[in-house]
C-alpha cells in the first residue's frame, strides 16, 4: 500500500468568480480506501469530477501511476483505468440492463468484415457478474425504466466491480439502497480494493466511511481539512473536522 | 400474465404501427372498389420511396435526442445541383460524361456532398457552437431553399439523361428500382441502428446524453455525424426525386418536411429522443401513403389528406402516451 496510485497536488477549481477548490492535496494508493468526506458544498463531487474528467482543474497537478495526468475527457479517464459511479444515476433509461452495462464499451463480433454487437456474449457477462454480486433482476433485457431505484443503482455498483480499472470513484453510491444492499455494496468495496484497486468513496454517513475505508480525507470550504487513517480517529474528530471545530493534520490551504 | 402472454404483447405493442398499417389495407380493400390489386401496392411502395429515404436522415437526429428541420430543403438543394448540372432543358447546363451511365454515381456523390456538407455544417453549429438544433436547422430549412431558388431564377431544370432515369422507369416486379434504392436504405439504416455501435451510441445519447457522456462515449463526434447522415440521406431523397421527375423546380418537395415528421412520429421514434426503431418509419411512410392513395381512389378533395394526415400525427402520439400506460403496467 505504499506506492501512490494518484497523487493531487494543490488542485483549484474556479466556476467564475467562485473558488470551488483552493488547493487540494492527497494521494491514493493502489489498494486502499478513502473516505472523501465534507459539508454539503465543500467541493467534493467537483474534485470527483475533475479526476474523471468530467471538469479540468484551473490549476494543479495530478500525478497517476507517476505519470502526469489530466483527463480532458471521460472516455480519457477510463481509458487510464478509472471508474466512476455517480451520485445522479448515469443510466440511459430506454435501453435494457445490458447496454447499459456495456455502456461505451459494447463488445463486438466481425461478421462480413463488418463489426456487429455480440449481444450473446454481453448478456451472458452480465448474467455472471448480476449472480456474483447477487442482484436480482427478473430480465436483463428489461428497460431500466422498468425497473425500481434500488435495482438500477445495483446495476452501476455491478458495473463498477465488473469493470474495476485501476481506480474508483464512488460519489454517494448507495443513497437509493436499502439496508441489506447497502451492507452489500460495501462488501464490494472491499472485495473490489482487495484486487489492488484503488476506491475513493464520497459519503455523507459517518458510519459507512468508517466501515470501510482506510483513510479520512475531509475536504471543507475547498481544502483538505484532515487526512488520516481510520485508526487513529473517531467520529467526534471527524465531524469536528468537518464542521471547522478542529483542524488536525490540514493540507496546504494555498488561499484560503 | 405469463411470461409468453408478456412478449407477445410487448412484440405488438412495438410493432403497433405495422399492425395498423394492415388494418388500414385491409379496410381500404375491402371498402374502397379497385384498391386491391397489386398495381395499387406497387403504386404505395413507389410513392413511398423519396419521403421514406427522407424520413430515415430525420428519424437518425430524432433518436438522438435533437431535430433536424432542414432535410426538405436539402433535399432540394441537391435535386436542383444535379437538374442544373445535368439536366438538358430550361436552365440545365446539359453536362454529359462518357461513358454515359458515368452520370448516375457522378449525380449522386455531387447530392452527397452537398448534403454532407450542410449536414457538418448543422452539427457543427449543434455540437460545437452549442446552439440550439430546432434554430440552427430551421436557419438551414430557410437559406438552402433560397439558395434553390437563387440558383435556380425560380426557374427549373427538365430533362434528365436516359441513363439516370432509367432507374426510375425500369421495373422489377412492377416497382421501379429507385423504390428498392429507398427499402434498401431502409435495411442498411435499420441493420446499422441495431446491431453497430454506432447505432447502440446514438440510442444512449438520446437516452441520456449525460451518462453516454460519462461511459466515455465521444458523445461530440457521435452527434456530427447523426447530422452528416441526416444531410446525406436528405440528399439521397433529392437525388430519387430528381430522378423521378426528370429535373428540379425551384419549390421542389416543398412541404415534405411536415409529411417526414408524421412519418417519424406515427413510425413510434419519440421527439424526446431514445426511442423508435426505422422498420416502424418505413412503415409509417407506407401509412401515409396507403392512406394518400385511398383518398385519391375515393375522388376526395386533396385537401382531405392534410386533415387526415394531421389527425394521424395526433392518432399516433396519442397511441405512443398509451403504450407507455401498457408498459408501465407490464413493468
Amino acid at each position: 500500500m505504499n506506492e501512490p496510485l494518484l497523487v493531487l497536488d494543490t488542485i483549484t477549481k474556479n466556476f467564475g468568480a467562485v473558488q470551488a477548490l483552493k488547493g487540494v492535496s492527497f494521494s491514493i494508493a493502489r489498494g486502499e480506501v478513502i473516505a472523501l468526506l465534507g459539508d454539503n458544498g465543500a467541493g467534493k463531487s467537483t474534485l470527483v469530477k475533475i479526476i474523471s474528467g468530467e471538469l479540468e482543474a484551473t490549476s494543479g497537478q495530478m500525478t497517476f501511476e507517476g505519470r502526469d495526468f489530466g483527463p480532458r475527457s471521460p472516455s480519457e479517464a477510463k481509458a487510464a483505468g478509472i471508474e466512476t459511479v455517480y451520485q445522479d444515476l448515469s443510466l440511459c433509461t430506454n435501453v435494457d440492463v445490458v447496454a447499459n452495462f456495456f455502456m461505451g464499451r459494447e463488445i463486438t463480433r466481425s461478421v462480413m468484415g463488418l463489426k456487429i454487437l455480440d449481444e450473446a456474449a454481453m448478456e451472458e457477462q452480465v448474467a455472471k457478474a448480476m449472480a456474483n454480486a447477487g442482484t436480482r433482476i427478473p430480465s436483463l433485457r428489461t428497460k431500466v425504466e422498468h425497473l425500481s431505484g434500488g435495482q438500477r443503482q445495483a446495476i452501476e455498483l455491478n458495473r463498477f466491480v465488473h469493470w474495476g480499472g485501476k481506480l474508483v470513484l464512488l460519489d454517494e453510491p448507495f443513497a437509493a439502497l436499502g439496508v441489506e444492499q447497502t451492507k452489500r455494496g460495501l462488501e464490494m468495496i472491499r472485495q473490489v480494493a482487495a484486487r489492488g484497486i484503488g476506491v475513493v468513496i464520497i459519503t455523507h454517513i459517518m458510519q459507512q466511511a468508517f466501515q470501510v475505508a482506510d483513510r479520512m480525507v475531509v475536504i471543507r470550504q475547498g481544502v483538505v481539512a484532515g487526512d488520516m487513517p481510520t485508526n487513529q480517529t473517531n467520529a467526534d474528530a471527524v465531524i469536528g473536522m468537518i464542521t471547522g471545530e478542529a483542524l488536525a493534520g490540514a493540507g496546504p490551504a494555498t488561499g484560503a | 400474465m405469463s411470461p409468453r402472454q408478456r412478449r407477445v404483447l410487448e412484440l405488438v405493442l412495438d410493432n403497433l404501427v405495422w399492425f395498423m398499417l394492415l388494418a388500414v389495407l385491409a379496410i381500404f380493400s375491402a371498402l374502397i372498389p379497385n384498391y386491391f390489386q397489386p398495381g395499387i401496392f406497387a403504386n404505395i411502395v413507389e410513392q413511398s420511396s423519396v419521403l421514406g429515404v427522407m424520413s430515415i436522415g430525420l428519424a437518425l437526429v430524432v433518436i438522438s435526442g435533437h431535430i433536424d428541420l432542414s432535410v426538405e430543403s436539402v433535399a432540394a438543394l441537391s435535386a436542383m445541383v444535379i437538374g442544373i448540372l445535368f439536366a438538358s432543358s430550361g436552365i440545365g447546363l446539359g453536362l454529359t460524361l462518357t461513358p454515359g451511365w458515368l452520370v448516375v454515381p457522378v449525380s449522386l456523390l455531387l447530392g452527397l456532398l452537398v448534403g454532407g456538407a450542410i449536414g457538418a455544417l448543422n452539427g457543427f453549429l449543434v455540437v460545437k457552437v452549442k446552439m440550439n438544433a430546432f434554430i440552427v436547422t430551421l436557419a438551414s430549412f430557410i437559406w438552402v431553399r433560397g439558395l434553390v431558388v437563387a440558383v435556380s431564377g425560380g426557374r427549373s431544370a427538365q430533362n434528365l439523361a436516359d441513363e439516370v432515369r432509367w432507374l426510375a422507369i425500369q421495373r422489377v416486379l412492377g416497382i421501379p428500382i429507385t423504390a428498392y434504392i429507398a427499402i434498401l436504405c431502409f435495411i442498411g439504416f435499420s441493420f446499422m441502428m441495431a446491431t453497430t455501435r454506432f447505432g447502440r451510441h446514438l440510442l444512449l445519447i438520446g437516452g441520456n446524453q449525460a451518462a453516454a457522456f460519462r461511459a466515455g462515449i465521444k458523445v461530440d463526434k457521435v452527434l456530427i455525424i447523426a447530422f452528416v447522415l441526416a444531410g446525406s440521406v436528405a440528399a439521397l431523397a433529392g437525388w430519387l426525386l430528381a430522378i423521378r421527375t426528370s429535373g428540379a423546380t425551384a419549390n421542389l418537395g416543398a412541404g415534405m418536411l411536415f409529411n417526414a415528421f408524421a412519418a417519424v412520429v406515427i413510425g413510434g421514434v419519440s421527439l424526446k429522443g431514445g426511442v423508435g426503431s426505422l422498420p416502424g418509419v418505413y412503415a409509417g411512410v407506407l401509412l401515409l401513403s396507403s392512406i394518400n392513395t385511398a383518398i385519391n381512389l375515393m375522388g376526395l378533395p386533396a385537401h382531405y389528406t392534410q386533415v387526415i394526415h394531421g389527425l394521424l400525427v395526433l392518432a399516433a402520439v396519442l397511441l405512443d402516451t398509451f403504450k407507455q400506460t401498457i408498459r408501465k403496467r407490464l413493468a
